[in-house]
């Protein structure tokens, strides 16, 4: 059936619309200064095939435009270059129709020729990103039948079609047709793509110029990404309008925004959750008590409120516990299962008994030898959540077992925690960030190759749990996918391959002269043309 | 004496530093050294004297192997060019230069990732310093060897009947390398406390696990990087960590301008 | 007795040879580094190209090949295009705005080192000056470019990459590299420490007494020991580099060694090692011309009589 895609407009309101983004953005360019903001860091790289990180996808957003998008306002898949999708071929394939009007920064017009590139330089072997081997289970091919019309195949059915076509669109032109998209290619620096503003890249921040185009009407003529270590001099320079914005604002200065009045704090749904990955594979951690008892030792609250200073019984609290792979707001959170916010030592004694652990000294053995488990945690969360290495290992110090802590930076979490090779570890603290489609499949699947648990940090493996990854990945409908996590929720929560600790907020800051500035999960930018700064 | 008293105030800190710090107080955040004896608070409310003692732990034995190390090039250098081979000197003197000219933080920092992050440390950081260093001390060494006489010397002491031993280690390093040698390690110690302030602060900022000591402990750039906004603004209550990472690096720089002091006497 | 062009010449062998053994030995060590960025980017058990990367990047046939291939594009000009520093940028272009701005920001703080070197040579500088420059040299070049970075930030917010801002970095990390860590008060005393020990030597009593100027006695005979000494300051500097401009955010050389490095970006490092190399080489080159013309200076002077001298010393 033939159905217009949401949020698409008829043509002729298509024409009114590019002549007012023109009027709008001439008036804007005649208009102030660069809205400038603080990013957590430089983006490494423009291209979208290559984001490693939540400021290269926040970056990406103001640059390109993926193919579908869910509304930052009221979750409505959307697009803003395809007028028309369906369904064929039994629903193998998804056909495209893009509006009229579209234009590359390059001035070229956006074609169905560009989709299908897009298409093939993730299913080319020689583009070597991660990103592209995510697609490659999902997509076959793609044939661009009229310059407006693109058929892309998938390799199976998908109930959500759509959720699979989030990509971003890439120019044909600028590869000269070469599909094979290398990292350190040129644009990487100076990239080019139908979003609504120019982005180009220096060595000490990014530079974005609006672009008006059919669908994109930025009344900011211009933005400027920055970087600024210290958490302490971002809000000083925001509070003397040094600089308009900052994305992502530590809960230790959260107060300091808050108590003034030029400086609004506004919610950026990250749809991100710690938690203390386990080693099911090593030592005393093998027994599900041991982990059950490492549970219970945990003192979430105490952990709270002496790393994110969030005091027990503290209402609108920006740190919600959790007790499974999901946000409290997430469809798929099993509410069933209670969190656990003090601890419990007597319990967690009894469990550790019965695991066959003994206490000398004070200290818990295992098999005759004693107990250290060897916490790492990923690097950057220390903005977040001071000294939580710390109090995580005094914690479990109090409760009697020895303790090594170290720090994992980026690359090492890249290279071994995400690809099961940290095994030197026993507990990892770390922090998962999704989309509004939470997919946690890649975390506790049983890793087999590069297509399934690609990203199980301690190459967890549960049949049961499978099963359930299985089942919803075979669901066809909403409440069938809903059903099949709630009881990987509740199975997660009883195995323990995760500690699960909270969901916390993550909140950006602007001056209040900058209105309109809804931000959309995940993505940041997805809806920056209706910001205005005055 | 007034070297070996800082340097036994360093090692008692150093000795008596706790594996980890203490709980935390939030109600002592950032107290004062009135409220919080002798140096303040962090803002969990922890003392700062534990993160002297925690940073003395990570600093001193290091920066000293370093120091014994370029010494011990520094006479290494001076007894070479004594013996007068020209081949020696000049092979000497050709890998000394290759060695000064390599980029030091790359070494270093190439060292520091090499070591697992569970087991890293300030000592081979320390020595690869010392090892880069020790080519301009012994450089230096050498030239107040060459003038002596180098070789003349040591045979005009010969012929007075001086043993080898003698007059190497008495008349050539004890009597006339004695103060190059001391300031070029004292220089080497204080580098090493400096370069380990700045590799901890390029780990915070950079998102690394600590390059110079295991992630559980503290170190004196903690107390800098805690104090140094009180400066440049206002209402930030941490002169006192400012202060007393300040007196860590003044210590061990009198420690090292004593020793000089020392071994220019006679 | 040695002979004299045995040390100059060794310098001069070692300024050709650097810039071919540094970036090898450089290329060993970050070789040695656990993994390799073709795995950071691509890891094999998410991505399925880290092969054809490493390839492409001559990261899968060894150091020897690797460093072989770099070497020989290099002298062609060709750097490559950096990996992970920035991105698909030339390297070309990193070193075109790196390398000027490192020189200006060590010839800038070695300013203030060769003034307080002079002043104590000549004793313009009194020794009880010291303790002023050893307590300023107390404060880590770390905190003096938190307070230098943060100071800029506050007062320039989002225009702090401009051109005057920039500037403003430059003196700051000029004057954090010349005072802090002690390396004023090292150059200080390290020069005083020279000309006192070479002041109690007997040939300059002897000049005294005839009246000569005792400075102009001792200059010849400490000058390649001063241009040693002079020659590792900058060396010094040019290693504490690294922490300035990381701290302050200067695009300098120091900065392209140290991301280079932790990202694992062998083309930047390489490139900037070698250029590195070069500035020691030209070094080596000076002091080593130094010492041919004070060799040549003693060779034409006239020879104190045998008896009144142990030492091979000139008389002015």
């Amino acid at each position: 059936m033939n159905r217009p895609t949401p949020g698409s407009t008829p043509p002729s309101a298509d024409r009114r619309g590019v002549l007012l983004a023109l009027g709008i953005a001439s008036a804007a360019l005649l208009a102030g200064a660069p809205l400038s903001f603080y990013e957590e860091q430089l983006p490494g790289t423009l291209s979208p095939l290559y984001a490693s990180s939540m400021a290269d996808h926040r970056a990406q957003e103001l640059v390109f435009d993926r193919l579908f998008f869910h509304s930052a306002i009221d979750n409505r898949m959307m697009s803003r270059l395809v007028e028309k999708g369906e369904l064929a071929d039994g629903g193998k394939s998804y056909r495209v129709t893009l509006k009229p009007g579209l234009k590359w920064h390059s001035g070229t017009a956006v074609t169905s020729k560009d989709v299908c590139f897009t298409v093939s330089a993730m299913l080319d072997p020689g583009t070597t990103s991660p990103i592209a081997e995510g697609y490659r289970g999902v997509l076959a091919g793609c044939d661009a039948t009229t310059p407006q019309v693109a058929t892309i195949r998938f390799t199976k059915v998908f109930h959500n079609p759509q959720e699979r076509l989030m990509f971003s669109l890439l120019p044909a032109e600028k590869f000269a047709g070469k599909t094979a998209i290398v990292p350190d290619d040129d644009f990487s620096q100076h990239p080019i793509g139908s979003g609504p503003f120019k982005g180009n890249k220096g060595r000490r921040g990014v530079t974005f110029e609006a672009y008006a185009n059919a669908h994109h009407a930025p009344t900011i003529p211009q933005m400027s990404l920055q970087e600024v270590q210290d958490p302490l001099v971002q809000v000083k320079t925001l509070q003397s309008n040094g600089v308009q914005g900052i994305i992502a604002v530590p809960p230790p200065y959260r107060p300091d925004v808050s108590a003034s009045d030029d400086l609004q704090l506004k919610s950026y749904d990250l749809r991100s959750w710690w938690f203390i990955g386990v080693n099911t594979k090593k030592g005393a951690l093998v027994e599900r008590k041991v982990r059950q008892a490492l549970d219970l030792v945990l003192d979430r609250s105490d952990l709270r409120q002496f790393t994110v200073g969030v005091k027990p019984g503290e209402q609108n609290s920006p740190c919600e516990f959790i007790s499974g792979p999901f946000v409290q707001s997430s469809p798929f959170y099993n509410r069933q299962v209670p969190v656990k916010e003090k601890s419990d030592r007597a319990a967690a004694t009894k469990l550790l008994n019965e695991a066959g652990l003994t206490q000398i000294g004070g200290r818990w053995h295992y098999k005759g030898t004693p107990v250290t488990l060897n916490i790492g945690m990923m690097a950057s969360l220390d903005v977040e959540a001071p000294d939580l290495l710390t109090q995580v290992g005094n914690q479990l110090s109090a409760a009697g077992f020895d303790r090594q802590e170290s720090k994992v930076s980026a690359d090492d979490w890249a290279r071994k925690v995400v690809t099961g090779k940290a095994s030197e570890f026993d507990l990892l603290i770390g922090k998962w960030s999704f989309g509004l489609v939470e997919e946690v499949n890649d975390l506790f699947q049983t890793r087999s190759g590069t297509t399934t648990g690609a990203r199980n940090v301690f190459n967890y493996s549960n049949s049961g749990a499978d099963q359930l990854m299985v089942e919803y990945n075979q669901s066809r409908t909403d409440t069938a996918a809903y059903d099949a996590y709630h009881k990987l929720h509740r199975a997660l929560a009883e195995d323990l391959p995760y500690l699960f600790l909270w969901k916390l907020d993550t909140k950006s800051a602007w001056r209040t002269e900058v209105r309109g500035n809804v931000i959309a999960p995940f993505n940041y930018w997805t809806e920056v043309d209706g910001w205005k700064f005055q | 004496m007034l070297a070996l008293g800082a340097f036994a105030l360093l090692a008692v800190a150093a000795f008596a530093a706790p594996a980890h710090l203490v709980e935390p107080e939030p109600s002592r955040s950032f107290a004062g050294p009135l409220d919080a004896w002798p140096f303040g608070a962090d803002r969990a409310g922890r003392p700062l004297l534990e993160y002297a003692q925690q940073g003395a732990r990570v600093v001193l034995g290091p920066a000293l192997v370093a120091g014994c190390v370029v010494a011990a090039s520094s006479v290494a250098g001076g007894l070479l060019r004594c013996v007068g081979d020209p081949r020696v000197d000049a092979a000497v003197q050709g890998v000394g230069e290759v060695l000064g000219a390599l980029p030091r933080m790359v070494v270093i920092l190439v060292t520091a990732l090499l070591i697992p992050s569970t087991s890293r440390g300030l000592l081979p950081l320390a020595v690869a310093w010392a090892v880069l260093a020790s080519p301009g001390a012994m450089d230096e060494a050498a030239a107040v060897a060459e003038r002596l006489g180098g070789a003349r010397f040591v045979e005009a002491l010969r012929a007075h009947g001086f043993s080898w031993t003698r007059i190497f280690l008495f008349h050539v390093v004890a009597l006339n390398l004695r103060p190059v040698v001391v300031r070029q390690a004292a220089e080497v110690v204080t580098q090493v406390t400096f370069l380990e302030l700045g590799l901890s602060y390029l780990a915070v900022q950079d998102a690394q696990a600590s390059f110079t000591h295991p992630d559980s402990l503290k170190s004196w750039a903690d107390l800098l990087y805690m104090g140094y906004p009180s400066i440049v603004l206002d209402d930030i209550p941490t002169e006192h960590a400012l202060w007393t990472g300040l007196a860590m690096v003044a210590l061990v720089t009198a420690i090292a301008k004593f020793a000089t002091s020392a071994a220019r006497a006679r | 007795m040695t002979a004299w062009w045995i040390r100059p010449g060794v310098r001069l062998i070692a300024a050709i040879i650097l810039p071919l053994v540094v970036p090898a030995i450089i290329t060993l060590l970050i070789w040695a580094l656990p993994g390799d960025p073709a795995e950071i980017i691509c890891p094999p058990e998410t991505c399925g190209g880290t092969a054809e990367l490493a390839a492409r990047w001559n990261l899968d046939a060894g150091a020897w090949n690797f460093f072989r291939a770099w070497m020989g594009d290099a002298a062609a000009g060709e750097f490559g295009r950096s990996w992970r520093v920035e991105q698909g940028l030339p390297v070309r272009d990193l070193l075109d705005e790196s390398i000027p701005t490192t020189l200006m920001l060590v010839l800038a703080a070695l300013v203030p080192l060769v003034l307080g070197a002079v002043g104590s040579a000549t004793g313009l500088i009194p020794p009880r000056a010291d303790g002023g420059f050893h307590t300023v040299g107390l404060v880590p070049a770390v905190v003096f470019a938190l307070l230098g970075a943060a100071y800029v930030e506050l007062e320039y917010g989002a225009q702090s990459f401009l051109p005057g801002a920039n500037r403003l970095r430059l003196v700051l990390g000029a004057l954090v590299l010349g005072l802090a860590d002690g390396a004023f008060a090292a150059a200080v005393s390290g020069v005083r420490g020279l000309f006192a020990a070479e002041r109690d030597q007997r040939y300059v009593g002897i000049a005294l007494l005839r009246g000569e100027r005792p400075l102009a006695n001792m200059l010849p005979n400490v000058a390649p020991a001063l241009a040693g000494q002079l020659r590792a300051r900058v060396l010094h500097l040019l290693s504490g580099t690294v922490v300035v401009e990381v701290v302050l955010r200067i695009n300098g050389l120091g900065d392209l060694l140290w991301a280079g490095t932790l990202l694992q970006d062998f083309g930047v490092v390489l490139a900037a090692a070698t250029a590195f190399a070069l500035v020691s080489a030209v070094l080596l080159v000076i002091q080593a011309l130094v010492e041919i013309a004070v060799a040549m200076w003693v060779r034409r002077a006239p020879t104190v009589r045998d008896g009144a001298a142990a030492s091979p010393v000139v008389a002015a």
